[in-house]
């Protein structure tokens, strides 16, 4: 994995592995920390160790990177990842946290694109995807909303992607995240 | 959800588009997502599929993903169905493999043996 958006992508494909049908995907950043938190209506983690990477239910083989990986990447930055079951019915809740200004930090990557991605790679799973800010959280993508108001066809127009991929990318530059390390956000007097 | 209703504007833009999109799809191209074929670059190559669709007009061909196939050294991995054809794979593909497959087999049907996996049978 090169950088955050590869993995975030890849917990996303675990949740569509899995038959969710919503996701809810959190994020904030502050002081140079990532902090993401996915939930997922799947049918939940059954066993308790996924993030060693000889855990596994695929049958192709013996190993599962995903998760260990994520956590690498986390844990390298003094980071952390946190998985929990939601209740007993199923859902997950997957947290972590990145420092950006570790040296050993990956780069984002192109976060917006990775939720542009998912909503083309998987259109049965409803996509719901919330800036936190300070004390309110903004809605940037909700995918249940556009297919009710707008029908379901419209993800396959390229031009409807590119519009939410800039929205998305606007909202995140803002926020001060940006393809590599960071950037300050804007400053008032200067 | 803010730009909503500028969504909803851009609808009827769309619209002519959406409806050419409703159709049956000849070619369907499967990437695979899972974790291996993410971290060898499976997303550039979905990405330049996308940007292909959309410069060459065409649209009767999707693009979906699925998981890992099982050959994590052989990724990215590609699934390439065309009606009536029998369905071929494809491995190592990078961006410049995907424009190369995407012009000579998906338009011009012509099986690139290069990057070939598996072809199956019908």
């Amino acid at each position: 994995m090169k950088n955050i958006a590869d993995h975030l992508f890849d917990i996303l494909e675990n949740s569509a592995k899995a038959g969710a049908s919503e996701v809810k995907v959190k994020f904030s950043f502050s002081k140079k920390k990532f902090f993401c938190q996915i939930i997922d209506s799947g049918p939940g983690i059954k066993s308790s160790n996924v993030v060693d990477p000889f855990v596994t239910t695929r049958k192709t083989r013996r190993v599962g990177l995903g998760l260990p990986l994520l956590k690498k990447t986390a844990e390298d930055t003094q980071g952390y990842l946190k998985i929990n079951r939601l209740n007993k019915k199923g859902g997950t809740n997957l947290e972590f946290l990145i420092n950006m200004f570790h040296i050993d930090a990956k780069p984002f990557g192109d976060l917006a694109r990775v939720f542009i991605d998912a909503l083309i790679a998987w259109p049965q799973m409803n996509l719901k995807l919330i800036s936190q800010n300070n004390s309110t959280d903004d809605v940037l993508i909700d995918s249940e909303k556009i297919k009710e108001e707008l029908g379901a066809e419209v993800m396959y127009s390229s031009q409807i992607q590119n519009f939410i991929y800039k929205t998305v990318k606007k909202e995140l530059i803002a926020k001060g995240i940006d393809d590599h390390f960071s950037i300050e956000p804007k400053r008032k007097n200067s | 959800m803010k730009n909503l209703e500028e969504l909803k504007m851009m609808r009827e833009k769309v619209k002519k588009d959406l409806q050419l999109r409703s159709g049956k799809f000849r070619v369907k191209i499967v990437v695979g997502m899972g974790s291996c074929g993410i971290a060898a670059g499976a997303r550039e190559v979905m990405s330049e599929f996308l940007d292909l669709i959309e410069k060459n007009k065409k649209t009767d061909i999707i693009v979906t993903a699925s998981g890992c196939y099982g050959f994590c050294a052989q990724e990215p991995m590609i699934h390439v169905y065309i009606e009536d054809k029998p369905p071929v794979i494809y491995r190592n593909v990078d961006p410049n493999a995907a424009g190369e497959i995407f012009t000579n087999h998906i338009l011009n049907n012509k099986v690139v043996e290069k990057y070939l996996f598996s072809k199956g049978k019908k």
